[in-house]
């Protein structure tokens, strides 16, 4: 009860503050003007607080407890892709003045075609990352209140499909830095607490040594909402709603729905998906094969590096700087406070490993950070704690969902609804987007409930490395870059990356190495599509004009009456 | 009619265009050497912890060195290349700004 009201005063003051900025930027009459008072750690903040979402606050322990160590390279690619932003793309793209990749798109190829490719593709990462953020939202409720897993998905979608249609949330710097804050606390506060139980925790064997996950010394129950395939480990006995029954060794059951029960010191069955690791492999944060192999960190480690810079919701923030270095400052304190975040996610996923070995059994690791507070303090404290990391990861997904339910609305209304149309039915078609566009993405987590909420984002991920990454750092740094080379290398990117990702969905069983390319094709989907852009534009050289307007304005310092001065920003976009 | 770097710079003339190469050639060159510095740094982290298994044996405040080594010192790497990045990147706006407008 407590973490409902924690849930709804979160929400409340979300959309609260939402309107209430709203209000405050339309008397200052431009929304960006206003904007452009903020000092880089404000923005930092802001930044930091729209970008860690259900994958930061729940799917990296999840992973963790579920896969092993290897998951803990996911915080630092999310982190590296904010260097990789920092080194090649803050800067020019603030000065150039395009906020959308759409305008840059359009502006620095000059072809207005190119903008409803770009559009396309935003509505493709956007959709593979709010699937995620609605399944957080739909496992969170379900945590707290019991209610069924679709209740939660529901009730979330409608919420930031409402609060965008009705102007809140509309790139509100404030309540995004707030956000950050909040989910900053939520995680630290009992990671810290978890951590002088670390100390004395007797079965550190379990975490870095030669033991499985065992119940407790009080055995353990767990209970079944469906009948579940397990694999138990080691023979044991166990009882389903008291009919006895024992397993052998490696046997592979389905239990009943109801209320299993193991007795003291069992090694508990896992589920479908989750190989029983020993404390020691669980440790190892690379392997030569399977999830943790050489490849597939590689890969991830590209996806993520590379992919943050072509998130649609966060390349808009950058425009509340006011100029390049700005832009460079402001990303440098991103990169501090995610650090700061990502010191506490591994915590919980360690210790859920001992505290919470139930979940391997239903196999929802992704409910770890949830659940461990309660686990850890039975009564009072582990429920005030427990509030305070579902109101968190409450805020995480409100926040990540509406800044991509921003760019999904803005660009279906803006960029694929053709025809001209003045401020009113602009506005209008603004709000049927975002009422529209969340349909998709609600049906698609209504689906997905069964995936893992890190790896529905290490897609997007891969999606935005293999598209908007080669026509970001190649619209910026090459000259020669030509429209028809950044369309044709946008849709191979795209087509590779969700091909293999599709595909890695269809097939079962195949040779490792090959599984570990489809769940995360980036490490083959990014060289191609670079490839191709830099093959295409080459041959189409004698079209090629030339580009020094553009270059000028990407990189001429500020200061020197060359390129766009800040105020000048907004030609840029409005040129079309 | 003296010309300077700035005009030349503002008319897109030959010369204004070898001005702007030039600095984006030393931008990219910047970037580029911080990006070699963490791929070598980060990159060879997932190598190096399947060749040394040994490391799993050596713990570190009783978490075993390749989960302390990956979950926390990686991030004050990152910052500190990206400081030492951002004031580079600003001083060589700042003598691109010298050369286009000297201040006498």
């Amino acid at each position: 009860m407590i973490a409902v009201g924690a849930i709804l005063a979160v929400t409340g003051a979300t959309i609260g503050l939402g309107l209430y900025g709203v209000r405050l930027a339309r008397t200052t009459s431009d929304l960006f003007v206003a904007s452009r008072a903020i000092t880089p750690w404000w923005n930092a903040a802001a930044i930091s607080g729209e970008y860690l979402s259900a994958a930061s606050f729940l799917g990296i322990a999840g992973l963790q407890m579920k896969l092993g160590s290897g998951a803990l390279w996911l915080p630092l690619g999310f982190t590296a892709g904010y260097l990789a932003l920092l080194l090649f793309v803050a800067a020019p793209l603030r000065r150039f003045g395009a906020y959308t990749i759409s305008d840059f798109a359009e502006a620095r190829l000059r072809a207005p075609r190119i903008r409803v490719l770009a559009a396309v593709v935003v509505l493709l990462i956007a959709g593979f990352y709010l699937v995620p953020q609605l399944k957080g939202a739909g496992l969170t409720l379900g945590e707290v209140t019991g209610a069924p897993y679709w209740v939660g998905v529901l009730a979330v979608g409608a919420v930031v499909a409402l609060n965008v249609a009705s102007g809140g949330m509309r790139g509100i710097t404030y309540v995004q830095a707030f956000q950050y804050w909040m989910k900053t606390f939520a995680i630290a506060l009992p990671a810290c607490l978890l951590l002088i139980h670390l100390g004395g925790l007797p079965e550190r064997a379990a975490m870095f040594g030669q033991e499985l996950p065992r119940a407790g010394d009080a055995g353990l129950v767990v209970a079944l909402d469906e009948p579940q395939r397990v694999t138990f480990p080691e023979a044991t006995a166990y009882a389903v709603d008291g009919v006895a029954g024992r397993a052998e060794r490696g046997e592979e059951l389905t239990l009943p729905a109801g209320e299993l029960s193991l007795p003291p010191d069992a090694v508990v069955p896992v589920a479908e998906g989750i190989e029983a690791q020993t404390g020691e492999d669980w440790a190892r944060p690379v392997e030569s094969s399977g999830p943790s192999s050489p490849v597939f960190v590689y890969s991830l480690l590209l996806a993520t590096f590379l992919g943050t810079m072509g998130l649609p919701h966060i390349l808009v923030r950058f425009y509340t700087n006011p100029d390049g270095p700005a832009a460079r400052r402001t990303t440098v304190r991103v990169l501090g406070l995610l650090a700061l975040f990502y010191a506490f996610p591994v915590v919980y996923g360690a210790l859920g490993r001992v505290l919470v070995p139930e979940l391997y059994v239903t196999g929802a690791t992704d409910s770890v950070v949830l659940r461990l507070p309660e686990a850890a303090w039975p009564g009072l404290g582990g429920e005030l704690l427990g509030a305070l990391v579902a109101a968190g990861a409450f805020a995480a997904f409100m926040s990540t969902a509406s800044g991509l339910m921003v760019s999904v609305a803005g660009t279906i209304s803006f960029d694929l609804w053709r025809g001209a149309a003045g401020v009113g039915t602009r506005r209008r078609r603004f709000r049927l987007a975002a009422l529209g566009g969340v349909v998709v993405p609600v049906a698609l987590a209504l689906v997905a409930r069964g995936l893992d909420i890190s790896v529905l984002v290490g897609w997007a991920f891969a999606l935005a490395a293999s598209t908007f990454c080669p026509l970001l750092l190649l619209g910026i740094w090459w000259e020669g870059l030509t429209a028809r080379g950044a369309a044709i290398g946008l849709v191979t990117g795209a087509v590779l990356a969700t091909g293999a990702i599709f595909a890695g969905l269809a097939l079962e069983d195949g040779h490792p190495t090959v599984n570990a390319l489809l769940t995360q094709p980036a490490v083959i989907s990014v060289p191609v599509a670079f490839a191709v852009m830099v093959a295409v534009s080459l041959a189409d050289r004698p079209r090629r004009r030339a580009a020094d307007a553009e270059l000028l304005a990407l990189h001429a310092p500020e200061g020197l009456g060359l390129g766009l001065e800040p105020d000048e920003g907004e030609v840029v976009s409005a040129r079309t | 009619m003296n010309r300077t770097p700035r005009d030349e710079l503002a008319e897109a003339t030959e010369h204004g265009g070898l001005y702007l190469r030039r600095l984006i050639r030393a931008q990219l060159g910047l970037s580029t050497v911080a990006l070699v510095t963490f791929g070598a740094l980060v990159g060879a982290l997932p190598l190096a912890l399947l060749l040394l298994p040994g490391l799993q044996d050596v713990f570190v405040l009783g978490v075993p060195l390749p989960i302390f080594i990956i979950a926390w010192p990686p991030f004050p790497l990152f910052i500190a290349i990206a400081v030492l990045y951002a004031r580079r990147a600003a001083a060589l706006e700042e003598s691109f700004r010298d050369l286009v407008e000297p201040r006498d």
